[in-house]
C-alpha cells in the first residue's frame, strides 16, 4: 500500500461538512463550480500528490541543489512538475478567466495545494511561487506587462520569484538598498544584491522573473521609499527573442532541510546591464508586495501543516505495527507484546499531531473562505472579511509553523530510534518543517504584526469581529449537550484573551511604551493561537456531532469520533496552557526589555 | 476519427474491501471508486490518437449512479462525450450481459476504435473486451502495449510471454488497454470545469432492447481463509531450537 500523507476523508469533511465551501457557487464569480467540480478538483490533486510529487520526497533531499558554473541545477522532475501544474491550469487557478484563470475559490486551490505540500513540500514550492508571483503582475502591472509574463508563467515554462531579502534587510525590510535608477527608454537599471532568494534560479523552467523590491534613486528613507520591479533573469531583446539581464547567481545555500528547493543570492547589475519594469506606481511597492506576502505567509502555514500530515500518517502507521512493551497492568512476561499505538503515552503524542495537523488545516481552510467571501461581497460585508483575515494571517503562518516542530518532534519521539534514522521519513519532515518559523517574516515579526498592529487596527475592530465568530461557534456548541462545557471552555478563553489584550494595549502600552508592549509580543501569538485553534476545534467537532446523528455506518462513526476525541484532546492539553501564558503577559515586569548586553557577557 | 472507449468504475485499489456477510456481494460503505486503471489507458490512448487525426471521443460506462463522475473524470481528461447506461437490472452483471449492452449502445454511433481494459481490477474477468468485439462483428487485439493507426489499418504489439506480437488489423477494431500503453494524463481545471456541461446520455436495457438474462451468476463471495498466527520457537540453547523446530516441521506443517 502506498504511504498516506494526507487524510482524504478529512479534507472533504472540512470542504462539505465543516465550512459547507459549497456556499460559495452561489455568488455569480464563483457561479461555474460545483460540489461535483470541488471534489473532482481534490480527486485530481490527490492522484497528482501520489503520483507526482510523493515518489520524489527522498530523492530530491538527498540529491540536493547544487550551483554548477554560475546556474543552478535541481532535480530533473521539477521541470515535469512544472509542466503538469501549467498544463493542468493549476498555476494560474485562482485568477480570472480574462487571464486565462478559472476563478477557482482559493479555499480548493489551497486545500490541493496542502495535498501537494504534503506529499513533498520542496517540490511544491516552484509553482506556488509562481502563482504568487504572477498574481502581482495580474494585480498590479500593466497591461502589456501581463501579454509578456503571464502565459510563460502560468504554463509553468517561467518561474516566479518573490526578491526582498538582502544582507542588512531581512526582518527589517525598510532597509532595502538595491538601487534602481530611472532611464527615458521606460525601464529602470537596477543595482544591488538579494540574498535567500527562493527558486531564483534554477533549470527546471527557461527563464526566471523575479518581483523584486528596490528603492528608486533618490525615494524617500524607509518603506515609503520602495518600489516593486519585475526584473527577468532573461529579459526580451530588442530584436527579438531572450537576452541576459545581468541577474548572476551568486551562490547558494546549504540548508538543514527543504533541500529539492534552491535559495539564491542574486547579483544585479553585475555588468550594469541590469533592467527592471516599475509595477504600478513609484513608492508603493512594500503594500503591493503585501498582498503577495499574506498569501505567501498563509502559504507557509500550510506548508508546516501539510509537512506535519505527512510526519503524523507515517508515525501512525509504525504505532501500529511496531510491538513494544505490555501494559502497567499487565505483569506476565510471557504474555506477548503489545503495539505501541496502546500505549497512553503514543496516544497522547498521536492526538497531539492530529490537533495541530487538522486544527492548522481548519484555521488555513477558515482563512481561504474568508479571502473568497471578502472578493464576491461588497462594502462593509467584504470589509468585514478583509478584517478577520488580516487578523486570523500572523497565527495562520505561526501556529502551523511553530507547532509544526513539536508535531513533527512527536512523530519522531513515536518511532523511537528509528525516528532519527533516515530509512524513516520522519527525520526529513523534521528537517523540512524548521523552515517555516523563519522565512516569510519570523514568528517575531508575526507576534508584533497581531498585537501591534493587527488587534489595534481601526480602532480595534477587527479584533471585536473575531470575538463575535468566537460567538457564533460558541452558540452553536451550546445547543448540543455533549459539547456544552467545551463551548464553556472557550468562551471562558475569549475572556482571558480580551482581559489580557486589554492590560497590554492600554495598560503596557500607554504606560510603558511601544518596548515595553510588544517585548513579548511572541508570547501573545503563541497564547492567541491556541485559543484560535479552539475555536477550529469546536467547530469541528459541531460537525462530527451533527454527522453522527445521521446514524452513520461504523467505520465512519468512528472517524466523527475521532474528531470529537481530537477535540477533547486539544481542550483537555492544550488549551490550558493558556492560562500560564496569560500569568505571564500580564505580570510581566519587562526582565528583557530591561536586560542590558552587558549581563550577557558570559 | 470516432473513438469509443468503455470504461467501468471500480474500487480504489488502496481500499479495503469487506464481503458483505451474507456473501452476497462486497459492502460498498466507505469505498473510494475510481476509473479501472486499464481503462484509464484506452482513454489516454483515445485521446491522443483524437489529438493527431482529429474526431470524437465518446466514453461508454456500464454502472449505477455513481458511474457517473468516472464518465465525468474521462470528459475532463478531454472526451467529448458520454453514455452512461444505468439500469438496476444491470447491477453486478456479467461479462456477458455488459459487453451486450455496451455492444447495442455502441452499434448505434460511428466507431473507429472501440477502446476496452484488459480487465477490470475488481472481478478481473477479462472477458468484457473480447465479447463486445464478437457481438460488433470487428476485429481485436487484446493486452496492447503499443498502438499506430494510419491508412485505415491499426498495427498493435502485444505481449506475449517471453516475445511480442505486432499484428496489423482492419478498422474498425476492439482494443484492449495494457500496462506501457501509454501514461493517462491528469485532469486538468478547465477540462474539469468544461466536463460539467459536456452531454452525456443516459440509457435503459429497455432502451437499448437488450436481455438482462445473465448467462452466470456470483453464487457467493467469501474472504480468503485467514492465515493461522504463526509461531515462535521457544527453549534456552539453539540446539533445543533446531530440535523443537524440525519436530514442528515434520508433525505440523509435514513439510519435512
Ligand atoms: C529557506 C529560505 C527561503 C527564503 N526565501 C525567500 C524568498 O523567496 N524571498 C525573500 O525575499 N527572502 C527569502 N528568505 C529570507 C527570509 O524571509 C528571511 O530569512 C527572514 O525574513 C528573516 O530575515 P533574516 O534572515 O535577515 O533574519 P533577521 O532579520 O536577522 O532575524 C533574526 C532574528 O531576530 C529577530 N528580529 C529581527 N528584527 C527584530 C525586531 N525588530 N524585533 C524583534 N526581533 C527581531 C527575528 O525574529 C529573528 O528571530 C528565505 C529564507 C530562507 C532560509
Amino acid at each position: 500500500m502506498a504511504e498516506k500523507f494526507v487524510s482524504e476523508k478529512t479534507i472533504k469533511f472540512l470542504v462539505h461538512d465543516v465550512f459547507d465551501v459549497s456556499q460559495l457557487v452561489q455568488y455569480p464569480y464563483f457561479s461555474d463550480h460545483s460540489r461535483e467540480v470541488f471534489d473532482m478538483v481534490l480527486d485530481t490533486a490527490l492522484k497528482m500528490g501520489e503520483d507526482l510529487y510523493r515518489p520524489y520526497f527522498e530523492e530530491m533531499d538527498r540529491l540536493p541543489v547544487s550551483l554548477v558554473n554560475g546556474r543552478v541545477k535541481v532535480h530533473p522532475h521539477v521541470r515535469t512538475i512544472m509542466k503538469e501544474c501549467g498544463a493542468g491550469g493549476w498555476i494560474g487557478a485562482e485568477f480570472p478567466y480574462e487571464t486565462g484563470g478559472q476563478q477557482l475559490p482559493l479555499t480548493i486551490s489551497l486545500l490541493s495545494e496542502f495535498i501537494f505540500n504534503a506529499a513533498n513540500y520542496s517540490a511544491a514550492v516552484f509553482a506556488s511561487l509562481t502563482t504568487g508571483a504572477a498574481g502581482l503582475i495580474e494585480s498590479f502591472g500593466s497591461h502589456e506587462m501581463k501579454e509578456k509574463y503571464l502565459p510563460k508563467m502560468m504554463s509553468g515554462e517561467w518561474q516566479g520569484t518573490m526578491a526582498l531579502t538582502e544582507p542588512q534587510a531581512g526582518s527589517s525590510l525598510s532597509d532595502v538598498t538595491t538601487v534602481a535608477e530611472p532611464t527615458d527608454k521606460g525601464y529602470f537599471k537596477l543595482k544591488g544584491q538579494k540574498i535567500f532568494i527562493s527558486a531564483a534560479d534554477h533549470d527546471g523552467v527557461d527563464n526566471i522573473v523575479h518581483l523584486l523590491l528596490a528603492k528608486i534613486k533618490g525615494a524617500p528613507a524607509g518603506v515609503k521609499g520602495i518600489s516593486l520591479f519585475v526584473v527577468p533573469r532573461e529579459r526580451f531583446a530588442d530584436e527579438g527573442g531572450l537576452e541576459f539581464n545581468d541577474v548572476n547567481s551568486a551562490g547558494i545555500y546549504h540548508k538543514m532541510g527543504y533541500r529539492g528547493s534552491p535559495i539564491v543570492q542574486l547579483g544585479l547589475g553585475e555588468e550594469n546591464n541590469c533592467r527592471g519594469w516599475l509595477v504600478g506606481e513609484p513608492n508603493r511597492g512594500l503594500a503591493y508586495m503585501f498582498q503577495m506576502m499574506n498569501g505567501a505567509r498563509i502559504g507557509v502555514g500550510l506548508g508546516a501543516a501539510g509537512i506535519a500530515s505527512a510526519a503524523y500518517y507515517a508515525s501512525l502507521q509504525y504505532t501500529k505495527e511496531r510491538l513494544q512493551g505490555r501494559k502497567l497492568s499487565q505483569k506476565d512476561p510471557s504474555t506477548p507484546q503489545i503495539a505501541l499505538i496502546e500505549h497512553s503515552d503514543i496516544k497522547r503524542m498521536l492526538l497531539l499531531q492530529r490537533a495541530v495537523v487538522e486544527g492548522s488545516l481548519a484555521l488555513l481552510t477558515q482563512c481561504a473562505i474568508y479571502h473568497d467571501l471578502e472578493k464576491v461581497l461588497e462594502g462593509d460585508q467584504s470589509e468585514k472579511y478583509n478584517l478577520l483575515l488580516e487578523l486570523l494571517t500572523p497565527v495562520a503562518k505561526s501556529y502551523p509553523s511553530e507547532m509544526g516542530i513539536l508535531s513533527t518532534s512527536a512523530g519522531i519521539q513515536c518511532l523511537g530510534g528509528y525516528g532519527y534514522c533516515e530509512e524513516f521519513p520522519l527525520e526529513q519532515h523534521y528537517r523540512d518543517m524548521r523552515i517555516h518559523p523563519i522565512h516569510e517574516g519570523t514568528t517575531g515579526i508575526q507576534g508584533m504584526d497581531l498585537l501591534g498592529r493587527k488587534m489595534t487596527m481601526k480602532g480595534g475592530k477587527a479584533a471585536q469581529l473575531y470575538i463575535e465568530e468566537l460567538q457564533k461557534t460558541i452558540q452553536e456548541a451550546r445547543e448540543i449537550e455533549s459539547l456544552r462545557k467545551y463551548a464553556g471552555d472557550l468562551e471562558s478563553a475569549a475572556k482571558i484573551l480580551q482581559k489580557v489584550t486589554a492590560h497590554l494595549t492600554s495598560e503596557v502600552a500607554a504606560k510603558k511604551g511601544p518596548d515595553y508592549f510588544l517585548a513579548d509580543a511572541t508570547v501573545y501569538l503563541e497564547f492567541f493561537g491556541y485559543i484560535c485553534i479552539a475555536w477550529q476545534w469546536l467547530k469541528i467537532a459541531v460537525s462530527a456531532v451533527k454527522a453522527l446523528e445521521s446514524n452513520p455506518a461504523e467505520k465512519d462513526a468512528d472517524f466523527y469520533k475521532g474528531k470529537i476525541l481530537t477535540m477533547q484532546y486539544h481542550y483537555g492539553y492544550e488549551l490550558p496552557k493558556i492560562n500560564g501564558l496569560a500569568e505571564i503577559l500580564t505580570n510581566s515586569e519587562g526582565i528583557t526589555v530591561d536586560a542590558t548586553e552587558n549581563l550577557f557577557e558570559d | 476519427m470516432n473513438i469509443v472507449v468503455c470504461v467501468k468504475q471500480v474500487p480504489d485499489t488502496e481500499a479495503l474491501i469487506k464481503v458483505k456477510a451474507d456473501g452476497s456481494g462486497i459492502d460498498e460503505g466507505g469505498i473510494k471508486w475510481v476509473m479501472n486503471p486499464y481503462d484509464e489507458f484506452g482513454v489516454e490512448e483515445a485521446l491522443k490518437l483524437k489529438e493527431k487525426n482529429g474526431g470524437d471521443v465518446t466514453i461508454v460506462s456500464v454502472g449505477p449512479a455513481r458511474a457517473l463522475e468516472t464518465i465525468r473524470t474521462a470528459l475532463a481528461m478531454g472526451a467529448e462525450k458520454g453514455i452512461h447506461i444505468n439500469d438496476p437490472a444491470l447491477e453486478g452483471a456479467d461479462a456477458y450481459t455488459t459487453a451486450s449492452a455496451l455492444a447495442a449502445a455502441i452499434k448505434e454511433i460511428p466507431h473507429d476504435i472501440v477502446f476496452c481494459g484488459m480487465r477490470a481490477i475488481d472481478d478481473d474477468a477479462g472477458q468484457v473486451g473480447s465479447i463486445l468485439a464478437e457481438l460488433l462483428g470487428i476485429p481485436q487485439v487484446t493486452v496492447v502495449t503499443k498502438l499506430e493507426v494510419a491508412d485505415g489499418k491499426a498495427t498493435a504489439v502485444k505481449a506475449i510471454e517471453g516475445a511480442q506480437l505486432v499484428i496489423e488489423t482492419s478498422l474498425p477494431c476492439v482494443i484492449t488497454a495494457a500496462k506501457g500503453l501509454n501514461e493517462p494524463r491528469y485532469a486538468s481545471l478547465p477540462g474539469i470545469m468544461k466536463a460539467k456541461k459536456k452531454p452525456v446520455d443516459v440509457k435503459d436495457a429497455a432502451a437499448l432492447g437488450i436481455s438482462v438474462a445473465a448467462k452466470a451468476k456470483i453464487v457467493k463471495m467469501m474472504p480468503p481463509p485467514e492465515r493461522a498466527p504463526g509461531k515462535i520457537v521457544g527453549g534456552e540453547e539453539a540446539a533445543e531450537k533446531a530440535a523443537q523446530l524440525v519436530k514442528l516441521l515434520r508433525e505440523e506443517a509435514k513439510v519435512i
